[in-house]
């Protein structure tokens, strides 16, 4: 390992980092100048720097209410996320009759495409009275497959001895997930918190679907409904797109480290 | 652990600060808007030499969803000032006139929030159209 130069590869990893930062600099430089993307020739650096296309943004359609419904989805998705895919990834670390089958039944659900059930999942919705709410808008998102083996491949390092010692003191399972497994699983937890927030925040066709008053829609649908307002949209678009970004990318920040080993546990347990 | 302890790691934990900071900037934002959004625009005319022009009128233009439309009209004192005191938008247009004098032109004005108050560091110059 010491006998070979880092330098190639840190300059090949810096290289493919500002080839992937480009756009998301691109965007924000647009916010802030308005600049015509086709604008030739293209200027690296911003001129005449303003926030007004975000205080358009802000005024032109009601966006502290988009962000509202969103934020309250995203939080009912994270925390039914966290809740239901840590008992179900607890099971699956138990030995029971028709694991595998139950293990095959998730792993083919995970092939079959949101649209397909989207019919159904309106139906359901609407049967428990659900439309057109913030938590109609998070149900099919309350717990994903993908999220139960980040959890399942997580609880499944913790030592067995732990759990068997925590039963013989009498514990019951509920209090063993809280206070053993949890806390031993703060990646798989974080993990879980992000991508149940990004997707839940990025969500398009279900709120299109379901929400009914325009008071309901979310920041997607949010984004729509600008775009077909505003004519002369550059700047005030990419402005949107950021004021979209910006939770997002806020929450993976303070979260990567765990987001990372939540990803990667599975992989490197031996 | 005692305590305080666990209370200081709670409290300087990312997850509590890097919201607590968005709150603080989130509430004194809302509070500086609270105290400065009167509406008041006030501003002055000159003409092509600069000197104040007395009894023009001054019309405030306020964007309308997609067009500029006309609110409201004050007339400049003999200093050549002029102050809007209900001005709801934030993104503006301000133009002045006197006839045997000129008019301006049609100065934008973009505002940081609704209602804001503001002093135009420029003034509006008549005799140009």
């Amino acid at each position: 390992m010491g006998r070979y130069p880092r330098w190639p590869i840190h300059f090949a990893l810096i290289g493919a980092g500002i080839v992937m930062l480009v756009p998301f600099y691109w965007v924000l430089k647009t916010s802030v100048s308005g600049e015509n993307i086709y604008a030739y020739p293209p200027s690296i650096v911003p001129r005449h720097i303003h926030p007004f296309f975000y205080i358009d943004v802000w005024y032109s359609i009601p966006f502290a209410r988009y962000f509202l419904n969103s934020v309250a989805v995203s939080m009912i998705a994270v925390v039914c996320n966290v809740a239901f895919n840590a008992l179900a990834g607890y099971a699956l670390t138990h030995g029971f009759r028709g694991k595998n089958a139950v293990m095959l039944l998730f792993l083919s659900c995970m092939m079959v495409p949101f649209q397909a059930t989207i019919i159904p999942a309106y139906l359901i919705t609407g049967k428990l009275g659900l439309l057109d709410s913030w938590l109609g808008l998070a149900l099919p998102q309350c717990s994903t497959i993908i999220c139960i083996f980040v959890f399942k491949s997580s609880f499944d390092a913790v030592p067995r001895s732990l759990i068997d010692a925590a039963r013989i003191d009498g514990l019951p399972e509920w209090r063993i997930i809280w206070h053993i497994m949890l806390p031993l699983s703060r990646s798989a937890i974080a993990t879980n918190v992000i991508l149940a927030f990004i997707w839940s925040w990025n969500n398009f066709l279900w709120p299109l679907i379901m929400t009914r008053s325009a008071d309901m829609q979310t920041l997607p649908l949010g984004l729509a409904r600008f775009l077909s307002y505003q004519e002369d949209t550059t700047g005030a678009l990419y402005a949107f797109c950021i004021m979209v970004l910006a939770p997002g990318l806020v929450l993976f920040l303070m979260a990567q480290r765990e987001f990372i080993q939540g990803l990667t546990s599975g992989a490197t347990k031996g | 652990m005692n305590r305080a302890s666990k209370w200081r790691s709670i409290l300087s934990n990312r997850f509590v600060v890097v919201p607590g900071v968005i709150a603080v900037v989130v509430l004194v934002w809302n509070i500086y808007v609270a105290t400065h959004n009167h509406g008041v625009v006030i501003g002055r005319v000159v003409d092509v030499n600069g000197n104040p022009v007395a009894d023009a009128t001054v019309a405030l233009w306020i964007f309308n969803f997609t067009t500029y439309e006309e609110r409201e009209h004050v007339t400049t004192d003999a200093r050549g000032d002029f102050r809007f005191s209900n001005n709801p938008s934030y993104k503006l247009q301000i133009s002045a006139e006197k006839p045997g004098v000129g008019r301006s032109d049609r100065i934008p004005v973009f505002l940081y929030f609704r209602s804001q108050d503001i002093d135009l560091s420029s003034p509006l110059r008549l005799g140009r159209n």
